[in-house]
């Protein structure tokens, strides 16, 4: 009789594991049904995980849902993209747009007409803000823009009856403040290196009816007549000349100058349309009733647009090449980003817990969106100024790059390290550059 | 069992070692050997692989081989000059106040005094706070608009108004460079501390027998005496100082404009930011060879005169 050795043995159990292991696993595939991938930064969690039940629930469709801070968001889907993990539907800010479209990882969308039909109700910046060399790229969940925000009391108190409608009267008003001693530097600005850094240049540049780069795509932003220009001199004077805004801004980011802003400090200031409920929240703000806000102001030859973000649904690559993976994930679209059952309950969700706002227009007639918002701010103007908000044109495959050389240079000038002209030269020929490399 | 204990001192005789042993040492080495090749080894020539192309996460289908382009792009670029200037400076105030502080605590714990335990346990504080928690402490200390520091220094009326701090780039990496300091003093003191120790209390008598006066005895005793100490200090505040990132991530992400822009921060902007793995391999593999040479030369300078 045969001995039975040891390594006898070993190769049996791994033989033994390997089959059972691709049995079972063959096995657990046909019991559990193929989920839908779903990825997203960890906002709005608990909202997220209801209407994934509720979808479930309606479809019979499985949903495997996941997420990561939105720090983090970029490099980990990068990371899950070149390591092929399984994602079918995705959260995507429209400054990744051209980067994960042109790696060939998202797919468009405008061959589903019963995702497209709802553009109609969508403001024109955001469907722009999805679409990408003719095609677009997902259904939006989340639309912002920039706003101007002040303080009712230090105006009155200073004796102006009205919020400035142009960049010139907010240096008068604030240097009126700063006369009558409300705030040392009426203005708050957040010009700290971070992603909201480009959020705010952008605002200030539309304002100033300017552009970074033209429609060609060619950096315009050094030219002197195209706006840029008037909005960085503009920062300049208002730090180095004025005196309204403070040398810290440089250091300030969105967060800490909301906090600032909330503690009273100031008169002024541009933050997230979405900010205005804290800024009105008593437990959270010491101006809370006083916060208004008003249409951005407007540059000699601009006007009171601004800058608008969106944040919406991406179809990926690998979902839509498989014919029924791809039908799961667009009714799964469909019901976040357009209508779940008759209506855009999902936005609507998002923005009464956690004010997140919205691009579909008719959710600004909804009766318990206008009650809601009307408790803390004014939604005539929410709607008037998002209709003037416009997307950034700066948003290409380069765009990481480029705007660490943008922030930087805008941030040298701001501190007197540098001429405006030659930050705005260093930021377009930065942007040739790379333009060119790809 | 007396013969038993009169044949130990044979056991302990080198024998001749058996093939047997030998392969059964290898085989149970080879383990970790694997692990450390895996994790260790392989990673680091990996790296250095890809920072001989040209890899980009986000332009994953070219990814051309451009040999040591990358390295060329790194030495031509104006940003990496001005970052090794800055690394340079950081490194120089901290290394350079981390000793002197370092030693001044290190005698003072040396002598005996009442309370010296206790405070010997408090200069541990800020040893053990993780990096990201004094970095968010710091950060607090600085605020431009509610920071302790501004409170402190209008309290005691130093300034009549609140200062900006961390936006001032003629400021910025000197209190980067405090913050670093405040949290690797302790280790090097309690290095130097046993340095000090281990110095004879003999030498010190025969010093004082031939009238040598408090000067002396620290410039001859002292200070030689501490060499060994001092050289493992200097070598590891060195390393720590030039690849530090934490700090320069929390406190100011290389701003503001390029004033806390160092060679580590670079590294991060052009890996995780950029994601550009080519440029950013090239750049870790300088960075490396740099602090590798620079202790290199450091430990043959100073064992030199040990």
């Amino acid at each position: 009789m045969k001995r039975f050795h040891r390594r006898d043995f070993l190769k049996s159990s791994a033989a033994a594991a390997l089959a059972g292991s691709s049995t079972f696993g063959a096995l657990g595939r046909a019991l559990a049904a193929d989920p839908v991938n779903f990825f997203a930064w960890s906002a709005g969690v608990d909202q997220v995980k209801s209407h994934v039940s509720a979808f479930e629930a309606k479809t019979g469709i499985k949903v495997a849902y996941a997420n990561a801070p939105w720090a983090q968001y970029r490099d980990t889907l990068v990371t899950k993209f070149v390591g092929r993990a399984p994602l079918d539907v995705l959260w995507v800010s429209d400054s990744w747009l051209p980067e994960w479209a042109d790696a060939g990882w998202l797919a468009p969308i405008d061959g589903y007409p019963q995702l497209t039909r709802y553009n109609s109700d969508v403001d024109d910046f955001s469907t722009q803000s999805m679409t990408y060399k003719g095609r677009q790229y997902g259904l939006t969940y989340y639309t912002d823009y920039m706003a101007f925000f002040y303080d009712q009391e230090k105006l009155q108190k200073a004796g102006i009856s009205a919020p400035p409608a142009t960049w010139d009267e907010v240096v008068q008003q604030s240097l009126r403040i700063k006369q009558a001693g409300l705030a040392e530097y009426p203005l708050m600005l957040s010009m700290a290196r971070e992603t909201w850094l480009i959020e705010f240049l952008s605002a200030m540049v539309f304002s100033h009816g300017g552009r970074f780069v033209d429609d060609g795509g060619a950096a315009v932003m050094q030219d002197r007549k195209r706006g840029a220009h008037a909005a960085l001199s503009w920062v300049v004077d208002a730090v180095g000349k004025h005196k309204i805004v403070s040398p810290a801004c440089v250091e300030t980011g969105e967060l800490n100058g909301l906090k600032a802003f909330t503690s009273g400090a100031h008169a002024f200031a541009m933050l997230g349309r979405y900010r205005v409920r804290t800024l009105n929240d008593p437990k959270q703000s010491q101006i809370a009733g006083r916060a208004r806000q008003a249409l951005m102001p407007a540059g000699p030859n601009g006007s009171h647009a601004t800058v608008g973000w969106n944040r919406f649904y991406g179809l990926t690559s690998t979902a839509a090449k498989n014919k029924a993976k791809a039908a799961d994930a667009v009714k799964f679209i469909e019901w976040f980003g357009g209508k779940a059952d008759g209506s855009y309950a999902f936005q609507k969700l998002m923005f009464l817990d956690v004010g997140a706002g919205f691009a579909v227009k008719p959710l600004f007639k909804d009766p318990d969106i206008v009650a809601a918002y009307q408790a803390y701010s004014d939604i005539g103007m929410y709607e008037r100024q998002q209709s003037l908000a416009r997307k950034k044109d700066v948003v290409s495959p380069w765009f990481g790059e480029w705007d660490e050389v943008n922030g930087t240079a805008w941030q040298a000038a701001v501190l007197g390290k540098s001429s405006v002209d030659a930050a705005l030269k260093r930021s377009a020929d930065t942007w040739n550059k790379l333009r060119k490399q790809s | 069992m007396s013969a038993r204990i009169g044949a130990l001192p044979g056991a302990f005789r080198a024998a001749p070692v058996s093939r047997y042993d030998q392969a059964a040492a290898m085989w149970l080495l080879a383990p970790m050997l694997v692990v450390l090749l895996a994790v260790a080894v392989f990673p680091v020539l990996y790296s250095f692989w890809v920072s001989l192309f040209d890899l980009k996460l986000t332009r994953p289908h070219r990814v051309p081989f451009v040999w040591f382009e990358n390295y060329a792009i790194v030495f031509q670029d104006p940003l990496f000059w001005s970052s090794v200037w800055r690394t340079t400076w950081f490194t120089l105030m901290s290394v350079t106040a981390i000793l002197v502080i370092a030693l001044l605590i290190a005698i003072l714990l040396n002598e005996e005094f009442p309370g010296r335990r206790f405070l010997s346990a408090m200069l541990l504080v800020p040893w053990a706070i993780p990096y990201v928690a004094n970095g968010l402490m710091w950060k607090w200390i600085y605020d431009s608009g509610y920071g302790a520091l501004n409170g402190l220094l209008l309290q005691l009326d130093f300034i009549d108004k609140y200062m900006f701090w961390l936006g001032d780039p003629d400021k910025t990496l000197a209190l980067i460079a405090n913050a670093f300091v405040w949290k690797e003093v302790p280790l090097a003191a309690i290095l130097l501390l046993v340095g000090l120790k281990s110095i004879p209390a003999d030498l010190y008598s025969a010093a004082r027998v031939d009238g040598a006066n408090l000067w002396r005895r620290f410039v001859h005793i002292t200070l030689p005496g501490l060499r060994p100490a001092f050289m493992l200090v200097m070598i590891y505040e060195t390393m720590m100082a030039i690849r530090h990132f934490d700090l320069f991530f929390i406190l100011t992400e290389g701003g503001p404009a390029e004033a806390s822009h160092v060679l580590a921060w670079q590294v991060y902007v052009e890996t995780f930011r950029k994601l550009s793995f080519g440029t950013g391999s090239a750049l870790a593999y300088i960075m490396a060879l740099v602090t590798f040479l620079l202790a290199f030369w450091l430990i043959r300078m100073l064992g030199r005169k040990l």
